[in-house]
């Protein structure tokens, strides 16, 4: 995958978050690093800053010296209490006297899990230092966040997205058009993940990438899905709306964030009037919230979908 | 679509068609025509047996076949001894006012409990004494303590649950009254399921089929784990006509579904049964802050928070309905969602794999990877075979996965062959 055959090897070779950067560049140096959390939306670069961190310090070696656990796979307090304690108390050999836990989305481990790491940390501070990725920072407790020196990722600027992704392009021999790129920045908004694995599979169907290219390749209900399902539900039809909802989850396999994303934007296009958009961003608001703190997708925005055919019918009587 | 319950609408109309227990209800034809040289020496009928086999239609259809006058009660009309006083006058009159026969049915006696119905039996067992019109009784045991005495003066006929076989064949026959095109092994399988109550059989196979042409295995298999129809029904219907708190949570205790299965039945029919658009946002508002909090069991492994979750999914759908205008009999149905999640555990399992096989790579975990990875992968090995195989021999997948991500058998063998 180009994701992988493109990711910077060295921190020299990060091109965005310069500050993020400078400062970890200092840490290699100096041979030192705090306990970290690298807190951030998807696709801006935590892991990839994480490894190249670690391959900076050990160098071809680094492996030996570094575990990578992914909390989403394995969040429960057993692995904190065996996997991590074993690899966190047994002294590194080689000039650098600790070696690096990379915790990945460690926004996704329970709080009990949580609770029983900020022992581990606290312990062995002198052999091991965490590294933590989460996309949301307020997940972590409040204990281990004190204990680490926070990062804050940010989504990828448009002058450095679209300068990767040419550069993958050029290299890969690939036609790139600008509308095309233009559509893979709106689709993925600066998550270069995404962006690198959208032009991957644009570039598999053998012409050159253009905005229909991109829109017919992504798994994102493209907007018209999801105006569709609005105007169902404004209209009163609530089971058909669901069912729509539902296709675009179960079948097509489209994120839920995504859905309430273009749920937002849609409201503000739409012609429903003033006051009554920003009630519903609210609504929509509270929806998004209830997500994050992982709920069901499908309910939730059904519940919001209710909502809607609650607002439609007010807006009927007051016509 | 129709409103009526099919086990309503198709019930037998005479004792021919009652399914099975033909020698009982031959026994039953003998006892009734005894009536004719004068009241026979047990003046009482005591039909038993498990519940939706059909005793008390049994007793409609022989009403209906001797062109007698059906007069029926059942438990709530006879809570008390004094209730039960008031019908002697009809059991001891052998002449309807029009002239003709008249038979008596209680039926339900089960439903005679504990201090509020005292006397009840006792009643009901001196009016069987001396009744000088037929009297039939229903019960699901005979053999309750209760009945020692009643059951003296009882010719006793006990009804059997019908074979597999007889239920199929009475699904068969709805099925085409209804013009539903019907699989036998599907039929099979919900008269297999429903144990010899074809009640339930038949409720299922309306809610399985209703508006179908055609009802395959497949629409009905993926029932195996679930629980007896009868009982989730009444449970849904306390649940969201509930008219207290208390009313709707007491109907979780009833159920036989686990909370998350109970929350799914929930969440498929509450837009049917709030037809109003403010009770149904409130009543979606609801089902998902239940959702919230089943959220924050699983983030705080806090099983206490198991109580609100119950209180929303209940009484938070129950106390949402109070515009909505009830709209005749709308049958529950099956959990749609599950039905597709559960068509579909084998493609995630797969799906998983392959997401284990991008974690080893690309650093990201299992669940993520089938999210973030796979639609661009299967679009990949749709599309062109070079890039698949490269990719498939990087990522060390299997022919299965590779079967998957392509979607079609056929057109995976041009990748394994790059690959070879």
């Amino acid at each position: 995958m180009w994701v992988e055959k493109y990711r910077p090897r060295t921190l020299v070779d990060i091109v965005d978050q310069k500050e993020i950067v400078e400062r970890l560049k200092s840490f290699a140096r100096s041979r030192n690093v705090p306990h970290c959390i690298f807190a951030g939306p998807p696709g801006t670069g935590k892991t990839t800053a994480a490894l190249c961190l670690s391959r900076d310090l050990y160098g071809s070696e680094y492996r030996e010296h570094t575990m990578e656990l992914n909390a989403s796979d394995e969040r429960g307090i057993d692995v904190v209490r065996e996997t991590v304690k074993t690899f966190a108390r047994i002294k590194s050999i080689g000039e650098i006297p600790f070696k690096i836990m990379i915790l990945d989305e460690a926004d996704n481990m329970t709080s009990d899990a949580q609770q029983a790491l900020r022992r581990t940390m606290e312990r062995f501070t002198g052999t091991c230092r965490f590294v933590m990725c989460a996309n949301y920072s307020g997940k972590i407790i409040e204990p281990i966040q004190s204990r680490c020196a926070p990062f804050r990722f940010i989504h990828l600027p448009r002058e450095e997205h679209d300068h990767c992704l040419s550069q993958i392009a050029q290299k890969e021999n690939i036609k790139l058009v600008n509308e095309g790129l233009d559509a893979i920045f709106e689709v993925c908004s600066g998550d270069l993940r995404r962006a690198i694995n959208t032009l991957q599979a644009a570039a598999s169907l053998n012409k050159p990438i253009d905005a229909k290219v991109v829109y017919s390749i992504t798994g994102r209900a493209s907007p018209s899905d999801v105006q569709k399902m609005i105007k169902t539900a404004m209209e009163g039809n609530f089971m058909d709306s669901r069912k729509q909802l539902r296709d675009m989850i179960q079948k097509y396999g489209v994120a839920g964030s995504d859905i309430i994303r273009q749920i937002h934007a849609e409201i503000f296009k739409s012609g429903i009037p003033e006051p009554w958009k920003i009630k519903l961003a609210d609504v929509v608001g509270e929806t998004d919230y209830r997500l994050v703190e992982g709920a069901d997708e499908e309910v939730q925005l059904s519940a919001l979908l209710a909502k809607l055919v609650e607002a439609g019918c007010d807006l009927k009587k007051a016509a | 679509m129709s409103n009526t319950a099919w086990a309503v609408k198709h019930k037998p109309s005479s004792l021919g068609e009652v399914v099975g227990n033909k020698e009982t209800i031959q026994k039953f034809i003998e006892w009734i025509k005894s009536w004719d040289v004068g009241p026979p020496k047990k003046r009482a009928a005591f039909l038993y047996g498990s519940t939706g086999i059909g005793k008390t239609i049994t007793v409609e259809a022989l009403a209906q076949d001797f062109k007698m006058e059906l007069v029926e009660k059942n438990a709530s009309d006879y809570r008390t001894e004094e209730a039960i006083n008031r019908f002697v006058g009809l059991a001891s009159q052998f002449s309807s006012l029009s002239g003709g026969k008249r038979i008596v049915l209680l039926d339900e006696l089960d439903g005679l409990t504990g201090t509020a119905d005292k006397g009840g039996v006792k009643a009901i067992t001196d009016i069987v004494k001396d009744a000088r019109c037929p009297i039939a009784l229903t019960a699901n045991s005979a053999y309750d303590p209760r009945f020692s005495n009643l059951r003296n003066y009882c010719l006793l006929l006990e009804f059997k649950k019908p074979g597999i076989g007889e239920v199929t064949k009475c699904l068969r026959g709805i099925s085409e009254d209804e013009g539903i095109q019907a699989d036998e092994t599907a039929l099979k399988f919900i008269a297999q399921r429903s144990e010899g109550d074809i009640r339930s059989a038949v409720n299922d196979l309306q809610a399985l089929a209703q508006g179908k042409k055609r009802l395959s295995y497949e629409d009905v298999s993926w029932l195996g784990y679930r629980d007896r129809q009868e009982s989730i029904f009444n449970v849904l219907k306390m649940i969201i006509y509930a008219k207290t708190c208390v009313g709707a949570k007491k109907a979780v205790d009833m159920a036989d579904v686990d909370i998350d299965m109970l929350f799914e039945w929930i969440y498929e029919n509450v837009p049917d049964h709030l037809n109003d658009p403010y009770d149904l946002a409130n009543g979606m508002d609801a089902l998902s802050i239940a959702d919230v909090y089943r959220a924050r069991i699983r983030a705080t492994r806090d099983w206490s928070f198991m109580r609100y979750v119950i209180d929303y999914m209940t009484a938070g759908v129950a106390m949402a309905r109070c515009k909505s205008k009830a709209s005749g009999w709308i049958p529950f149905r099956f959990p749609s969602r599950i039905q597709m999640l559960s068509r579909s555990r084998f493609e995630r399992a797969t799906q998983l794999s392959i997401g284990q096989k991008v974690k080893r790579k690309c650093h990201i975990s299992a669940r993520r990877a089938t999210r973030e990875f796979l639609p661009y992968l299967r679009i990949i090995f749709k599309n062109n075979p070079e890039m698949a195989a490269g990719l498939a021999k990087w990522l060390d997948l299997n022919i299965e996965m590779i079967g998957y991500l392509v979607g079609d058998e056929g057109k995976s063998e041009a990748i394994i062959k790059l690959l070879a």
